[in-house]
């Protein structure tokens, strides 16, 4: 433990760790010195002179080395001057005064001067209800201004600095808090002052403007309403809007966020959701979200929603009440048997896979996820335990993240990873292309796709990087699926999995899968099975009951291999031996799933109901409804039982927390865990999501649960699906054509998110610049690949005769594949 | 490309740095672009930025902290007037309205024959001395101290023959 110093604030005693500042051991004991460009998460600056307070120290005989007593009491030398609480750590004997005379003549005062060029349009103002210069003005400003309103400086207010964020110029107090927070925090140096004195600007020169997937965060740090979304701006006063606390449900980090929700007449009198606010998890995503869980939610309201039950009547699909929608998949099922599967994603939530598989087992059917990335067997064997917090992972922790752009697949966990080897962590990449966490990697290991598993295979024996992973006191693997196929990452996790076996169990070791979507995990969790040939399974089962995934719309070639449902004929017309499935569709759209299917059934939103989601820490977390459901909608969980019900197989349908209770009573991982332990919360520090007056707006306080890190199943189920063969590698006059993600992609959550559509663009594939000359292609230019036509970009990193492909693009592709390309 | 236009320039400028520190030649290298091309272009930055790894929003914040270096096309001379506290007590501020009365511009314009830009500055350290102006051109930089709109206009007088002069020479 680090030394204990006791100091005085405002007379009142506290004992704080060396090289606590001023500022946070007042906090401590809750005084709270206004601050503007101080803020907990970034180094102090000491810029705006708003925390200002008189400190005392004993006065030390030189001579002796003895401090000097008067009436038996240290004697305290104040200095001249007043001293920044936000920059001046505490030393033993201090005194400090928050609130003298003197302390508080300055507060008034700074706050005299930001107001002296201030707009003061609170009533239009975005942040107003909810502002550090509004609160501290009240609290410690002046009850009129000296300076003449009509000097005020104008400037301009309605400045984009990119398609997300706008800056209102006249309202910046010159903080540099959102410069700061791009420079130490996203690592993306892309805002920076322009000018000085009272000409000072924010400016960026990025391209595009304000280039960075974390922007949305600075709105939230700005003291003032100078910084705001082009989601939210003007969108609602943050007092008529409720919070509901949810998880993102975009990408295996389970960031805790707070829906907002208003009622309102421009949405002809309903409740929508207004915004996404982060709330505090410091073992998760401490106070902040990347961009796509921001901005990404306009999914929940978009107006193609399905809302009722439909089912195929004469070749088209027909609008059904739900109890004969639900009689006639009941009956389809309870006659299928054995042959009926269930298909499910990782958009659903534990309860709702929970009920799927009970279902199938109930039928003697199967149960299978619907993934391109495998090894989940393994993450529930020696995943990270409980008392894993990536907040403490430094010296002594080495971290190997293997086949994942951590920037586009969890960017999170990039922020998390890059501060972890800012603390003195070893972080090793291992990518066959360079990945943007390598600048903050110690090693980087290069392999060509295709070699992954063999080459960390070979890794513990390698130099230097071979020491840093066996003699590490903490090992953390993270594998994802850059490049690869289920079976691909399937072997990939085998092979990370042997460099942790020997410290299963321990926190702060083990293995973490970077999933495709935010429960993958938790589908493993609960048994459900990866399925390789999805062909097959159209070709052999009776009924097909599909939920949360879209098999036919990423790639429709599969529609063609399916019997008869390329046209959707009348079965009675069949002229295959087998006859086509019954396919059963739970879903939010009309997918081109959906759209061969002979009932679909409409699920609710991951914001309109309750529910849990693992993490690929495998922390399991509640999310809360936000809004009212769509139409008839209902939660997947309660449809399959009501489903399950017609056929006298009793599943909970009435309770989300019931159907934990039930897990927790059947699937070993889930052992003991209830909701109410999920909403268990201790106290955050740095306290900042309170209605506290500095940090107003910005992150919110979490009072629903931190969630709980599930138990390890130490002898996994079943063996990944063991890559065979040799590693594609074609010839001269073909193209190893290979999946990656991008965080934008045109995902149904991202394409109904219109504010990012200019950053997603549309179908194209990433070639090496000498690749792309080979084809005598320019950047922009159009290519076939296996009869698709895309667009070239071109990225130096990409090795050459390799085309990066990304998933939901457009382009269909489930693995690496040898491609024919050709200019178009 | 300043790197292909100046090669041993810039090539002498980054070998001043070490390696690890090379972002320290952002000024030099400013300085290169501005004489080239009277002011930096936003092309210019990135290529800086470029050669230095660094943001080239770090650049072109470098350039708005410094008044002498100009990021906006304007006029070949660039006459920067202290306007600041102690000048205006000495009559800067009255100078300046004067001036530009006589050249028929507003401040921060441009004279109609493209040839002097008129700006107001701050601190330019000459604050006994005032009225008093810089004049920023690709000779350099010069002082002018102790100034009345007589001898300011004399001065640009100056300027437009040894123009006119050089552009029939
Ligand atoms: S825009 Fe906001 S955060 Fe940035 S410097 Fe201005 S007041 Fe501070
Ligand atoms: S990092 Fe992942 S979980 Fe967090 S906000 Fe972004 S998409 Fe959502
Ligand atoms: S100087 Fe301390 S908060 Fe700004
Ligand atoms: S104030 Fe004008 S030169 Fe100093």
């Amino acid at each position: 433990m680090t030394k204990q110093v006791t100091l005085t604030i405002d007379g009142q005693q506290v004992a704080v760790s060396e090289g606590t500042l001023i500022v946070n051991a007042a906090k401590q004991i809750g005084i709270d010195i206004p601050v503007f460009c101080y803020h907990p998460k970034m180094e102090p600056v000491g810029m705006c002179r708003q925390c200002l307070v008189e400190v005392g120290r004993p006065v030390v005989d030189r001579a002796t080395g003895q401090v000097v007593m008067e009436d038996g009491k240290p004697k305290i030398q104040f200095g001249a001057k007043l001293e920044t609480a936000c920059t001046t750590p505490v030393s033993d004997g201090m005194v400090v005064l928050t609130a003298s005379e003197k302390a508080k003549a300055n507060q008034r005062e700074i706050l005299e001067f930001l107001l002296t060029s201030h707009p003061l349009d609170c009533p239009v103002c975005d942040k107003g209800g909810e502002c550090p210069l509004q609160n501290l003005t009240l609290a410690h400003g002046a009850p009129a201004s000296r300076f003449i309103y009509d000097e005020k400086q104008h400037a301009d207010k309605r400045v984009p600095l990119g398609d997300l964020i706008w800056l209102d110029r006249e309202r910046c107090i010159q903080c540099a808090r959102c410069i700061r927070f791009q420079d130490e925090i996203a690592g993306e140096s892309v805002l920076a002052f322009y000018q000085r004195g009272r000409a000072t600007d924010i400016i960026t020169n990025s391209e595009p403007g304000f280039d960075s997937i974390f922007s949305g965060n600075t709105t939230d740090i700005c003291p003032v309403g100078a910084l705001t979304t082009a989601d939210f701006r003007f969108g609602a006063r943050p007092w008529e809007m409720k919070a509901a606390a949810s998880i993102c449900s975009q990408c295996p980090v389970g960031c805790n966020v707070t829906l907002n929700t208003r009622r309102e007449a421009k949405s002809g009198g309903k409740v929508v959701l207004k915004r996404v606010m982060p709330r505090q998890n410091e073992a998760v995503n401490e106070i902040w979200i990347c961009d796509k869980g921001r901005f990404a939610h306009h999914f929940t309201e978009n107006e193609h929603r399905l809302a009722t039950p439909l089912a195929r009547k004469d070749g088209k699909l027909a609008l059904v009440s739900w109890d004969k929608a639900l009689g006639l998949v009941a009956g389809k099922l309870a006659d299928a048997k054995g042959e009926a599967v269930v298909l499910a994603s990782g958009r659903l939530s534990n309860e709702d896979l929970f009920n799927l598989k009970q279902l199938a087992d109930g039928l003697g059917g199967e149960a299978l996820l619907y993934t391109q990335m495998g090894g989940g067997e393994l993450t529930t064997a020696y995943g990270v335990p409980a008392g894993t917090n990536f907040a403490e992972m430094g010296i002594g922790t080495t971290i190997l993240v293997v086949a994942s752009d951590l920037y586009n697949e969890a960017p999170i966990w990039y922020l998390r990873l890059k501060q972890a080897a800012e603390r003195g962590a070893t972080l090793i990449l291992a990518n066959a292309r360079e990945t943007k966490l390598e600048k903050y990697s110690q090693f980087v290991v290069r392999y060509s796709y295709g070699d992954e598993a063999e080459t960390i295979c070979g890794l513990a024996k390698k130099a230097h990087v071979g020491e840093a992973i066996t003699s590490a006191e903490n090992l953390v693997v993270l594998y994802g699926s850059d490049g690869l196929g289920l079976d691909g990452s399937s072997a990939l996790a085998a092979a990370c999995a042997e460099l942790v076996k020997s410290r299963a169990g321990k926190p702060n070791n083990g293995l973490i899968g970077v999933w495709p979507r935010a429960n993958d995990q938790g589908a493993w969790e609960l048994g459900f099975k990866p399925v390789a040939d999805l062909k097959a399974v159209f070709q052999k089962a009776n009924v097909v009951y599909i939920a949360g995934a879209d098999p036919f719309g990423d790639n429709p070639e599969l529609t063609s291999r399916i019997p008869h449902h390329a046209s959707r004929i009348p079965q009675h017309a069949s002229r295959s031996t087998h006859p086509a499935p019954f396919i059963i569709v739970q879903e939010l759209f009309l997918t081109e799933t959906a759209k061969l299917a002979d009932v679909i059934l409409p699920a609710q939103a991951v914001t309109e109901r309750e529910g849990s989601f693992t993490s690929g820490e495998r922390r399991a977390q509640r999310f809360y409804p936000a809004v009212p459901a769509r139409g008839q909608s209902r939660a997947d969980f309660v449809i399959t039982a009501q489903i399950a019900a017609e056929f006298g197989l009793e599943l909970e349908g009435r309770f989300a927390a019931r159907v934990m209770d039930k897990m927790a009573a059947t699937v070993k991982t889930f052992a003991g865990i209830s909701y109410r332990e999920l909403a268990e919360t201790t106290e955050q520090w740095p306290i900042v999501g309170r209605g506290d007056l500095y940090y107003g707006g910005t992150t919110y306080e979490n009072k629903q649960g931190l969630g709980v890190i599930l138990a390890l199943s130490p002898s996994p189920t079943g063996r990944g699906a063991r890559g065979e063969g040799k590693p594609l590698r074609p010839d001269e006059d073909h193209w190893l054509a290979v999946p990656v993600t991008r965080l934008y992609d045109l995902g149904i959550t991202v394409a109904t998110s219109a504010l990012l559509k200019a950053r997603t663009g549309g179908a194209h594939i990433l070639l090496h610049p000498d690749s792309a000359q080979k084809l005598g292609l320019a950047a922009g230019e159009q290519v076939e690949l296996n009869g698709n036509r895309l667009e070239v970009r071109l990225d130096p990193t990409v090795p050459v005769m390799v085309a990066l492909v990304p998933r939901s693009m457009g382009v269909p592709i489930a693995g690496p594949m040898v491609a024919k390309i050709k200019a178009a | 490309m300043l790197a292909e236009k100046y090669p041993e320039e810039v090539k002498k400028i980054l070998e001043k740095y070490p390696p690890e520190q090379k972002r320290s030649a952002v000024m030099p290298l400013l300085y290169l672009a501005q004489r080239d091309g009277g002011y930096i272009t936003k092309e210019a930055m990135k290529d800086i930025a470029a050669m230095l790894e660094i943001a080239p929003t770090e650049v072109a914040s470098i350039i708005g902290f410094y008044t002498l270096f100009l990021d906006e096309e304007a006029g070949k001379y660039r006459m920067q007037v202290c306007t600041d506290l102690p000048c205006a007590l000495r009559g800067a501020d009255k100078f300046l309205e004067e001036l530009c009365g006589n050249l028929g511009v507003k401040v921060g314009e441009t004279t109609s024959d493209g040839l002097v830009t008129v700006e107001a500055v701050m601190c330019l350290a000459g604050c006994d001395k005032a009225p008093m102006f810089q004049m920023q051109s690709s000779e350099g930089l010069e002082y002018h101290e102790n100034q009345t709109v007589e001898s300011a206009m004399g001065l640009i007088e100056e300027i437009r023959r040894k123009e006119q002069f050089s552009q029939q020479g």
